[in-house]
């Protein structure tokens, strides 16, 4: 897999997205920490059955009185 | 005698209940000590001192007329401060929560108040339980007893640290990846991550909804079956929470290990991280006393580690930024800058990407529990001995694995005890994971170890530079 860390454009691009406006110093710290992040998520094996849930779904017993 | 502020709860609630032991002398030696003690350690942030006087005064009375209500009638204890405190601050160590005064107690304060137990103080953290060491936040990070110029892991810091020193025979700490286990390990004492939802998380500050355990730290895993007994047990206000009944922990501590059958993972240890070589020196001479006491050891084969690493840190990422998105967006220079680097990414995750993380964290701990059914207990170190106490590279918790992540992605009960110490005088660590609510087989491997071996009998050598007269009731 082809290691491709997002630009700094991709990362201010998402950041508009998601309501983040930063500081100069803290989006240098979001462009680095997004690289390692993005770096997990690619790792992460995709290939699973289709009615395979989550863990933590929901129990409804949880919410009882 | 022990000094007072080295008995272990066992000790010191036997000669509660024989009347041999004042639980107002012993608050009063363990507030002498923190005095003298706690400017080199940092262990504690907020002391109670005059309400743990008065809860022992109280605890005492009680005590003389009707008997002690528990074991922990009278034995004072800290918190880590995420744990809420009614009328006193609970910070998380963030400027974010400097002036935070709860309005009521976590479900854990509750239980162990109405057993008795005297509170100490709040014990220092990593910011939110999650980013650290830091300088950069509302109190300076804990230091390790046996040497002060080395961490205590985190991010229950400060509990471990107080433990160790002697400055407290009990404490509740937090782990998500390994923050229980890991100081723990730091700190040569005993620490348990309990199943997933055995103790209640309610009113305790979050770090990562999914993968939150709230668990006890003290110098024995005796000890730690104690606290287990005080605090476990089904809280309908969480919804995590398991309605099992709760078994004999302290019964546990049979010393028999005759017959258990140990899984090692040693594809991690060998090939994913291997070992250096004095821990691996000392993880084997661990196994060799396991074999002495008539257990078997087996490898055993788990997914790798890194999985385990990138489904727990892809889950954690997004819930910490929900917990902490406002703040970021509104107040982003309050958060020290080793938690802001380890949350802000998760404002960019896609919600495909943390439900994909979700399922394959359901693999995983499919893939956990198969391999818990071949064997009784699953052992590995918990870490490396403690290294120095300076500021970590921010994109570390990205990057370095761990061993103690598997058992919070699977739920299961883990346990780190110490295993003998370094040429550095820094402590080794074993970590003894069980099946799912199989925590009393756990803590008897712990229990057992512990009494085969000496290292309960070292402690570190912190030297007062004025050592207050400790009142003697």
């Amino acid at each position: 897999m082809a290691d491709v860390s997002p630009t700094p454009e991709e990362v201010a691009l998402l950041a508009r997205h998601a309501g983040l406006e930063l500081p100069a110093e803290h989006f240098q710290q979001l462009v680095s920490a997004y690289g390692h992040v993005r770096r997990m998520i690619d790792r992460l094996p995709l290939e699973r059955a289709r009615d395979d849930e989550p863990a933590h779904t929901f129990d409804p017993r949880a919410f009882m009185p | 005698m022990t000094d007072l502020h080295f008995l272990t709860i066992a000790e010191a609630s036997r000669l509660i209940a024989a009347r041999k032991l004042s639980p107002v002398e012993l608050t009063d030696a363990y507030l002498s000590r923190i005095a003298a003690l706690d400017d080199q350690l940092c262990s504690f942030v907020t002391l109670t001192a005059e309400r743990a006087r008065s809860e022992a005064r109280a605890a005492e009375a009680e005590i003389i007329t009707k008997g002690p209500r528990s074991r922990m009638h009278g034995i004072p204890y800290c918190l880590k401060d995420i744990y809420e405190t009614a009328g006193i601050r609970t910070t998380a160590q963030s400027k974010l929560l400097a002036n935070n005064i709860p309005a009521r107690d976590s479900a854990c304060q509750q239980r162990l108040a109405a057993a008795g137990g005297v509170l100490l103080g709040k014990n220092a953290t990593w910011e939110f339980a999650h980013g650290g060491p830091s300088w950069d936040v509302l109190f300076p990070p804990a230091r390790n007893p046996w040497n002060t110029e080395h961490t205590p892991a985190g991010s229950s810091s400060g509990s471990a640290a107080a433990i160790a020193a002697g400055l407290a025979p009990a404490t509740l700490g937090s782990d998500t990846g390994g923050s229980i286990r890991g100081p723990a390990a730091a700190c040569g004492i005993a620490g348990l991550k309990p199943t997933y939802g055995l103790v209640s998380r309610r009113c305790v500050i979050p770090n990562c909804f999914s993968h939150d355990h709230a668990g006890p730290l003290a110098w024995t895993t005796e000890d730690v079956g104690i606290l287990m007994q005080t605090v476990a047990g089904h809280d309908p206000e969480d919804p995590g929470s398991l309605d099992v009944p709760v078994p004999d922990y302290i019964g546990a501590a049979t010393g028999d290990v005759k017959g258990l059958a140990i899984g090692v993972p040693w594809q991690w240890l060998e090939e994913e991280i291997p070992l250096s070589p004095a821990t691996r020196a000392s993880f084997d001479a661990a196994l060799e006393v396991f074999r002495d006491l008539g257990a078997t050891v087996r490898p055993v084969s788990l997914p790798p580690l890194l999985q385990f690493d990138d489904v727990k840190r892809t889950i954690a990422v997004v819930e910490l930024f929900t917990l902490h998105g406002n703040d970021m967006r509104t107040r982003p220079e309050l958060f020290g800058a080793s938690l802001r680097y380890r949350i802000i990414a998760g404002a960019l995750v896609r919600a495909e990407e943390y439900l994909q993380a979700l399922r394959h964290r359901t693999v995983l701990a499919r893939a956990m529990q198969a391999v818990m059914a071949t064997v009784d207990v699953m052992m590995l170190p918990t870490a490396e001995p403690a290294g120095r106490l300076e500021p970590l590279p921010p994109e570390s918790l990205f990057t370095r694995p761990s061993f103690t992540t598997p058992f919070n992605v699977g739920g299961n009960p883990a346990l780190s005890v110490c295993s003998g110490f370094a040429d550095n005088g820094l402590p080794f660590s074993l970590q003894i994971a069980g099946r799912v609510l199989d925590d009393a087989t756990v803590l008897r491997a712990g229990n057992t170890y512990e009494k085969a071996t000496t290292w309960r009998n070292r402690r570190p050598s912190l030297v007062a530079e004025r050592y207050p007269q400790q009142q003697t009731g």
